[in-house]
């Protein structure tokens, strides 16, 4: 083991630099995701052009290949009432709010962009038609990037942000998000040399230093992501809770991270991750579990609350897990289940969350801090 | 559930404003059926002599609007800083964040709109409330239909929301008035800014309205731009209800002058906009350590606190009328009739902030007795402050200060000169040709002095921070002696004589005269 131990601790940085440099975990690709979209845009180029039935029939097209595609949903419901079918919009007006908020939120503590819910399929066609006519201006290529970076369409974005900083190449928000765009591409270094620029000028952007955070623990350098996860909490006002409580997760401060994630589940008590990570925290701490009652549908938060309290098996998670952030997501789980009886085994789950995971996840970050912590 | 937030003055913003605003205060509080719901009015730089607007417009609102209103009063003062570097009267920016600041925190969403719109749920059986509870988060707008002027001004019954409500799911059939007017992103629609719902919480996190827009205009598109890059999405709530606008184009607003319009930088707030934040603002938003006067409709109003004070004053009439006169031989008689005067003295008082300070100069010991009365009883806690110079008075009256003249200048917020005879008894008759005894000329020439000296030192003896001139309020001053010397000072308006009161700021007289004045004002001369 001793060995085994020191070589791979020898090679874990170079390890990293074969990883699958994939940061940003999108929705599995059913192989028409493509031409959903492309249906989509075509759908709203017919709307613009006065065509209410070509491009009905165009939505209708692009959710033959994605029924849940919620912006060709909402675009449907949007010409079935200008056409007067109004009952008939009025379920889909409805879907597609739905479709949106059982989107999973992004982590509290990260940057605006990755907290939000959409497909942003509507967005990236809208703004590049506005780049397209409000030329040489800042907001068309940023919002367009953001559409595009929010969905796992990194290169698309970091062009965008490259447009963007052809107008105003100093601009600190642009930078960074092209530092987002870089690390989502798996030039970590690259990203962090962008956030360290504007971290020099800024040196109070808690959402660069998490950023910057999560591209250096994407290259093994955990001790310095830790720093900056350590300055962005402090930074971080007592009344964000949620960002608070996330950081703490990352940087394995369970404690801290239980107490948070308790203020941010009084404020948001239908928040699943939220309790899923207090009882995680509450394990890795060995504070005493609490009772909880799951709620009642089959999403897949809920899924990793039944399998954190024993509710669930191994295999009915791995069964739904079926992209990278689930997989990961779900080891990680495997970890804290077995790292008090069978270290070992926790130490290969969260080995595999490490190798294979998004780097920026809370568990990508989690599990490298408990990697370190038992010497793996 | 909600918080509505609107701003304006009491002006004539555009054509016909008091019926417009009505008809909107009434239709917005009848689609709220959350006992959190509020409609929050920004009153932002009325003058201080005026009522707000909606106190100037209570009796055609509604008991429901007027129980679910709160107006935050901005007072010039409060405005001044800005007054240089812009030409508006009213700000928007400043004045949503104020009321953003002061939003009631069980309110999950916060409504931007103005004064002129009406929703109407497309489900008759929905109220805003019942949407707004119900759709997830996010942010969102809806297109705006215009209502052509002649409509609402010849058929809206300004005090029935419910049938205006009626009216318009009608005329917008069978008068085609639903037309959505897109727009490019963020801005989706056309006139955006008649409908914004954010989140109280995002609009905390992204610091409010950029408070550097004061030139107006595109305030709604920057607030869009950020809240579109900091919640990615700008959705609709077209399917919900429809918001329809009361046109008001007979008569162009002080901010439409057409082509010539002055507005704030659309690359700078618009096409350049970086990011949702506003850091240089993050703690100053919405002045939060400026105390901001709340003013309710339903509860301790200005008539309430008027009445309340008289009535600690006076006695009622106990003749059907009371008699004086203008003829021109009576010039020289000072008298004047106390329980008819007092109300009118109170009227120019009530609408300032409670806890001015007064100065009070005059002669009449019943004039200081009743008026110091009055003062409590309408609800204000600063003080009476009364120059020891002003002799014969009555001592130890609550709420009075007495000091030199010259140490009270600086504390004082608004003036009283009085010119009444100090020998005047409640039962002598009133302009009748009574002359003045010695003890009156003395009392008077104090009055005059101390009023020619406020008056031409007022510039230089505000209190520490104002920045705007204080208000004179001169009483027994139309048609006798002192007619001249009180507006010689001060720019007052010509009022009924029976009034006895006159009311102004002191004049800027550049003029050779002017300067005379004002230097023997100073030097009482």
């Amino acid at each position: 083991m001793a060995d085994i131990g020191i070589l791979r601790a020898a090679i874990a940085p170079v390890r990293r630099l074969w990883r699958r440099p994939t940061a940003v975990d999108v929705a599995p690709k059913a192989g028409d995701d493509q031409d959903a979209r492309a249906h989509f845009r075509d759908g709203l180029a017919k709307r613009r052009g006065g065509n209410s039935a070509g491009a009905l029939t165009a939505f209708e097209r692009a959710l033959a290949l994605d029924s849940d595609f919620a912006d060709a949903v909402m675009a449907r419901a949007e010409i079935l009432d200008g056409m007067g079918r109004s009952e008939e919009a009025h379920g889909e007006y409805e879907r597609a709010r739905r479709l949106w908020s059982e989107m999973p939120p992004g982590a509290a503590d990260r940057r605006y962009i990755f907290r939000r819910q959409g497909y942003f399929a509507f967005e990236a066609e809208s703004y590049d038609l506005v780049r397209t006519n409000v030329r040489s201006k800042i907001l068309p290529q940023l919002a367009h990037g953001n559409a595009c970076l929010a969905r796992g369409r990194a290169a698309e974005a970091l062009d965008s942000y490259e447009r963007a900083l052809k107008v105003n190449a100093k601009l600190p928000e642009v930078l960074a998000l092209k530092g987002e765009a870089l690390s989502a591409l798996g030039r970590y270094q690259e990203a962090i040399e962008i956030f360290d620029g504007v971290l020099a000028t800024h040196p109070k952007d808690g959402d660069t230093l998490n950023a910057r955070g999560i591209a250096r623990a994407a290259l093994g350098r955990l001790a310095e992501a830790n720093e900056d996860w350590r300055r962005q909490f402090d930074l971080l006002p007592q009344t964000s809770s949620a960002a608070r409580a996330c950081v703490a997760m990352r940087m394995a401060n369970y404690s801290a991270a239980f107490n948070e994630f308790g203020l941010a589940l009084a404020k948001e008590p239908g928040n699943p991750y939220w309790l899923l990570y207090r009882l995680t925290a509450a394990r890795l701490a060995g504070a005493p579990a609490e009772s909880v009652t799951l709620p009642a549908d089959d999403h897949w938060p809920t899924l990793l609350l039944a399998f954190r309290t024993g509710q669930a098996t191994e295999e009915a998670l791995l069964n739904r897990a079926n992209s990278p952030t689930r997989h990961a997501e779900a080891r990680f789980q495997m970890g804290v289940l077995a790292v008090d009886g069978n270290p070992a085994a926790a130490r290969r789950y969260w080995r595999e969350v490490v190798d294979q995971g998004p780097p920026a996840l809370i568990e990508f970050a989690a599990a490298s801090n408990e990697l370190a912590r038992l010497g793996a | 559930m909600f918080s509505v937030i609107l701003y304006g003055r009491n002006d004539s913003h555009g054509y016909n404003l008091h019926k417009r605003a009505a008809i909107s205060f009434n239709a917005l509080a009848e689609v709220m059926s959350d006992p959190d719901d509020e409609i929050l009015f920004v009153d932002y730089n009325t003058p201080d002599d005026h009522p707000t607007f909606p106190e100037a417009i209570h009796d055609t609102l509604t008991d429901k609007a007027k129980q679910v209103m709160r107006v935050l009063r901005v007072r010039p003062d409060q405005h001044v800083r800005h007054r240089l570097k812009t030409h508006l009267v009213a700000l928007e920016a400043q004045s949503r964040n104020v009321a953003l600041r002061r939003s009631n925190p069980r309110n999950r969403w916060i409504l931007y709109t103005n004064t002129d719109m009406l929703l109407v749920p497309r489900n008759e059986k929905e109220s805003l409330s019942d949407i707004l509870g119900a759709i997830p988060d996010g942010f969102y707008q809806v297109p705006r239909f215009e209502i052509p002027e002649m409509l609402w001004e010849a058929a809206f019954d300004r005090r029935d929301p419910v049938g205006n409500l009626a009216k318009l799911r009608d005329w917008s059939v069978r008068f085609h008035l639903n037309q959505v007017v897109h727009n490019y992103m963020p801005m989706k629609y056309d006139a955006l800014g008649d409908f914004q719902a954010a989140l109280r919480d995002d609009m905390f996190a992204i610091h409010g309205f950029d408070e550097d827009m004061i030139l107006g205009w595109h305030c709604d598109s920057n607030l869009a731009a950020r809240l579109a890059l900091y919640r990615g999405r700008v959705d609709t709530l077209v399917d919900k209800l429809f918001g329809y606008h009361c046109d008001h184009t007979r008569v162009a607003a002080a901010n439409n002058k057409g082509r010539a319009t002055r507005m704030n930088d659309q690359d700078r707030f618009i096409w350049n906009v970086a990011t949702p934040y506003v850091p240089g603002q993050a703690e100053t938003w919405g002045w939060p350590d400026v105390e901001i006067e709340e003013i309710r409709l339903d509860r301790e109003t200005p008539y309430q606190r008027y009445s309340a004070g008289l009535d600690k004053a006076i006695e009622p009439a106990t003749m059907p009328f009371v008699e004086t006169s203008l003829e021109w031989q009576l010039f020289d008689d000072l008298t004047y009739d106390l329980p008819h005067t007092l109300p009118f003295v109170c009227d120019q008082v009530v609408t300032f902030p409670r806890s001015t300070n007064l100065m009070l100069v005059a002669t009449r010991p019943d004039f200081v007795s009743s008026f110091a009365k009055a003062w409590k009883g309408m609800g204000f806690t600063g003080a009476l402050l009364i120059p020891q110079e002003c002799e014969g008075l009555p001592p130890d009256l609550p709420g009075v200060e007495r000091a030199p003249f010259a140490e009270q200048l600086a504390s004082a917020e608004l003036f009283i000169f009085e010119f009444g005879l100090a020998t005047q008894t409640a039962t002598e008759p009133v302009r009748a040709g009574r002359q003045m005894g010695p003890i009156d000329k003395k009392r008077l020439k104090v009055a005059e002095r101390l009023f020619k000296r406020a008056a031409a030192t007022e510039a230089e003896t505000r209190p520490e921070g104002r920045r705007v001139p204080r208000r004179f309020i001169g009483v027994n001053v139309i048609y006798n002696k002192f007619w001249h010397t009180f507006t010689n000072y001060v720019g007052a308006n010509i009022n009924p004589f029976c009034s006895q009161v006159l009311a102004g700021l002191p004049r800027e007289d550049e003029s050779l005269k002017g300067k005379v004045l004002k230097f023997r004002g100073r030097h009482a001369l």
